[in-house]
């Protein structure tokens, strides 16, 4: 029998076929148009690479293996494609830019054709089909991959009707889960290739009706709208509106003065500062009045004095927005830089596959083995050790499970000096990040002294760390602001060595950073894990944003906060922006602040947003909701609960329908080009 | 209709510890009906006309009419005490303790029909599309009854999440003088949105009153309930232009 195997890129081909040959690999350049026996006899006089064309990159392999039943032994073939081979394209007849109309295009016919650069790719994968019984598709396992995997199908089906088709369910490169998944061989899902099929032919059809709608109708605007191609995306929109919508949160914001109280007594050569249990009031005279009691009332008493233990929780098991948010707080990168090099190091064997929204390791996991060889480190050696020798300890379990891939972890150890500089700093966040999971959460005791001052409470809060357990490995999170208290006793009453009435005012929020626009699309189901970065990315080449960097305008909040106890801005500043799952220490977001970059609008994607914001509310192509309900629409695919013709129909129902709502008030969105990119008084 | 039932409605609604009303006002305020109904519905039929009604009304109660000292709110009085009951009626809530540009922002995010669920921007359902149907009603009307029942349902959401929260009323008696009322321990009933304008509370004997400002805590202070409608309808249409004022924004919505 002969099997045919095909991945989505030559570095996972190549390691698979090396797993699976056990090293007895021959490899022929993708210029032989021969059979594969024929290419076995010939090895050596067919190893001139092609040079200039995409193929170049691609091998077939030979080898012999046992896939065990029903296909037993087999002479293998192995190779891949790169990416996509085919893409949606729309007729000829509907090149033309004004004519037909943009809105023909939401039910022109759509033909899926060989991308022109991979013409030579499908041809290898029809031609070697020919001599094949069986195709074994090995594409990534989440539903692009899918897609792919049918792509390969169809290209082989062209070559060869009869085929046996299968695939292998695999997320990492490890040797022996190779193998364990060659001798598990499971079906193609269609129902997420059809979901990635719906997505693509949306994307297609949306995309260029609304970006011919925007480039032809504002071109009349003159100025630089004349040369300008206005891209228009049903992702790329809502993310741009999240930074509009951030900017003139900004950019509006009206500070308020607010008064709190601040209570501190000295005992055992400490100064122990007391909070008001209000916090804070906008308010003077009712402030003055508060106070003027406490101090009438001269003695505050002790009425609860709490010793417990206390924990900092070790993170929960990475995926791959985690990855991206992190490596933009910590790391010095884009989430497209983070995404670029963990797919560097999948394919290279070194972690597992980083598109992944598990954040839950399946219990079945040999997870102390991964551990014992990190022990070899340098740096996180001796802690990968001492996890060995019995600190081990299973990782909190998240809630989410895509069902295709384990959270992302290290497979094996790689030496630093293999790496390049961004690939080191990923790899060495995964792994820190894993050891950290695999160790014991930082305990500390806590204190809590509740007084009544008056008719007011205020409180008092320490902290003393007494083993920092993963802290040690994982460096990017910090347990201070640690302080002991001294000893209170219920009931005892004292008068506070200081009282004083203190003034602030709220401070603005801060623009979005990647991480904070990763954290809204994710919550905002805009993108999928795997695809956000881009997204990120294109609104920036696109000019609608720039990522500039964070300016001394933080510091200068902190000025105005001053001498606010509870300060800086509390709820204006984290509000309703602030932080949700995930960022559970205050923390983690001022660790990093060295390099941080912040994204501010253009003139022109402020003009856009605005544009459609004022047109029309309930489905301005600026929010995300249009864009969720097609994620959702997209899941629902893949959990057999609709299907494809069913979203498609009302998908573009739905977007004709904002199509023609924007066509029919085109002036709102000229005014709001010309009110804010020629500066006219449009609006 | 004899005096006596009357008297007996007036003892009613004092055991259930409301503001006693005058005869005078029972009687205009009785039910135009014969036969009159049971007792117990006839006092529930005053007891909702009372909680509606406006305090200041000229006899609403008997002479000497039961109402604030005159000098209550003088600054300079570092500390008083309430010397007797009186009922008094909500004309204004005040939130201290969130900025009014926080609020703001919320207010505006209901006005476009949305609303936050920590970072997740939701669409609030828009219960406006049996009036465009109708077309009978304005749409002005529909536009403001769809938002407030957004409004209401937020602010709910909000009293429950602000359970520290610090309120300032302006409270007014029955000769229509003013006192702010400024919640000294946390009293559940008071919320913006929970709290209507108009509502009534009984301040108690022994309230305490601080450089004029009367200090609320549940042991001084019992809400009555009730509701102007014509004042909580223009003080909720209000409230957006009002804060923003007060922080110096542009208030052209």
């Amino acid at each position: 029998m002969r099997v045919l195997c095909v991945a989505e890129k030559p570095s996972i081909a190549k390691a698979v076929a090396g797993h699976l040959s056990g090293g007895q690999v021959q490899s022929v350049s993708l210029k032989s148009h021969i059979g594969p026996s024929a290419a076995m006899l010939n090895i050596g006089l067919l190893t001139h690479a092609q040079h200039n064309t995409p193929e170049k990159y691609i091998k077939n392999y030979v080898f012999e293996y046992d896939f065990g039943h029903p296909w037993g032994r087999c002479h293998v073939t192995m190779t891949s494609v790169l990416g996509h081979i085919t893409s949606a394209v729309f007729p000829p007849e509907y090149k033309r830019w004004d004519h037909p109309p943009p809105d023909r295009l939401f039910d022109a016919p759509v033909n899926v054709i060989i991308a022109e650069d991979k013409t030579k790719v499908a041809d290898n994968i029809e031609k070697q089909a020919r001599y094949a019984n069986a195709l074994c598709i090995w594409t990534d396992c989440d539903r692009e991959g899918e897609h792919i995997g049918y792509e390969i199908c169809e290209a082989a089906r062209k070559g060869n009707r009869t085929l046996d088709i299968k695939r292998a369910k695999f997320s990492n490169i490890e040797r022996a889960h190779i193998l364990n998944a060659a001798r598990n061989l499971i079906d193609l899902d269609h129902k997420q290739v059809n979901a990635v099929s719906s997505r693509i032919e949306l994307d297609l059809r949306i995309g260029y009706a609304f970006t011919r709608f925007l480039t032809t109708n504002l071109r009349t605007l003159g100025g630089p709208f004349e040369k300008l191609v206005l891209s228009y995306g049903s992702c790329q929109f809502p993310t741009l509106g999240f930074v509009v919508d951030r900017y003139f949160r900004v950019r509006n914001f009206k500070p308020e003065p607010f008064w709190s109280i601040k209570v501190m007594h000295k005992r055992e050569g400490m100064d122990v500062n007391f909070s008001w249990s209000r916090t804070r009031l906008f308010d003077r005279a009712s402030t003055i009045v508060l106070y003027e009691r406490c101090l009438a009332a001269k003695m505050a008493k002790v009425t609860k004095v709490q010793e417990k233990p206390t924990k900092k929780w070790k993170p929960l098991p990475l995926t791959t927005v985690e990855l991206q948010k992190m490596a933009t707080i910590f790391l010095h990168m884009t989430g497209q830089q983070a995404m670029e090099a963990a797919e560097n190091l999948y394919n290279k064997g070194f972690i597992s596959y980083p598109r992944t929204e598990t954040d839950r390791f399946d219990s079945g996991m040999n997870l102390r083995a991964l551990v014992q060889k990190q022990t070899q480190s340098n740096s996180w050696g001796e802690f990968a050790q001492n996890l060995v020798n019995g600190g081990f300890q299973q990782p909190r379990q998240g809630r989410n499970d895509d069902k295709a891939h384990p959270p992302i972890h290290p497979i094996t150890y790689v030496a630093p000096t293999a790496l390049s500089d961004k690939e080191k700093k990923i790899y060495e966040f995964v792994v820190r990040r894993f050891l950290a999971c695999c160790s014991e959460d930082a305990k500390g005791v806590a204190t809590d002294v509740d007084i009544l001052y008056g008719e007011e409470s205020f409180h008092a809060h320490g902290v003393v760390v007494l083993e920092r357990n993963y802290l040690d490995v994982y460096i990017y999170d910090k347990w201070t602001g640690t302080a002991q208290l001294p000893k209170f006793t219920v009931g005892e009453t004292f008068e506070p060595t200081e009282a004083l009435m203190t003034e602030g005012k709220t401070a603005p929020p801060n623009y979005l950073t990647e991480a904070d626009l990763i954290a809204l699309m994710d919550a905002n189901g805009i993108g999928t894990d795997a695809t956000m970065a881009e997204h990120i990315q294109k609104i920036q080449d696109r000019e609608y944003v720039c990522a500039v960097p964070r300016t001394a305008r933080a510091a200068d909040g902190e000025d105005d906060d001053e001498g606010a106890p509870t300060g800086r801005g509390g709820g204006s500043r984290g509000g309703r922006g602030g932080r949700g799952r995930g960022a559970r220490s205050g923390g983690s977001t001022v660790g990093g602040r060295g390099g941080v970059k912040e994204f501010i609008p253009t003139k022109l994607g402020v003009a856009l947003i605005e544009g459609f914001d004022r047109m029309n509310f309930e489905t301005s192509l600026g929010k995300p909701f249009l864009r969720k309900e097609m994620e959702l629409k997209m899941k629902a695919i893949c959990e057999g609960r609709t299907t494809k013709e069913a979203v498609l129909n009302e998908s573009i129902r739905q977007y004709r329908q904002v199509y023609l709502q924007s066509q029919e008030k085109l002036n709102i969105l000229k005014a709001a080009c010309r009110q804010y990119v020629l500066q006219q008084n449009g609006g | 209709m004899s005096s006596e039932l009357q008297a007996q409605i007036r003892t009613t609604l004092q055991n259930q510890g409301l503001p006693v009303p005058s005869l005078t006002w029972i009687q205009s305020a009785m039910p135009n009906r014969n036969p009159l109904p049971p007792l117990p519905a006839l006092v529930a039929t005053i007891k909702t006309r009372l909680l509606a009604a406006d305090l200041t009304t000229p006899n609403l109660f008997e002479s000497p009419p039961p109402a604030l000292p005159s000098n209550l709110g003088n600054p300079e009085v570092k500390e008083a005490k309430l010397p007797r009951d009186v009922p008094v009626q909500v004309l204004d809530i005040e939130n201290l303790s969130k900025s009014k540009w926080d609020q703001v922002e919320e207010l505006e995010a209901i006005a476009r029909g949305e609303q936050t669920r920590g970072r997740e921007i939701i669409r609030l359902p828009t219960g406006n599309e049996e009036d465009e149907d109708g077309g009978a009603v304005s749409q002005n009307a529909s536009a403001t009854t769809g938002r407030n029942a957004a409004v209401n349902a937020n602010v709910a959401n909000a009293a429950a999440a602000a359970r520290n929260a610090t309120h300032r009323l302006v409270l007014q008696d029955c000769k229509g003088q003013k006192v702010h009322g400024l919640e000294l321990k946390r009293i559940d009933r008071i919320g913006i949105g929970s709290l209507n304008i108009g509502e009534k509370m009984v301040l108690k004997r022994g309230a305490t009153v601080a450089r004029g400002i009367v200090l609320l805590e549940p042991a001084t202070c019992t809400v009555l309930g009730g509701k102007v409608d014509a004042w909580h309808r223009a003080w909720m249409d209000g409230r957006l232009a009002r804060l923003k004022e007060a922080v110096g924004a542009d208030a052209r919505g």
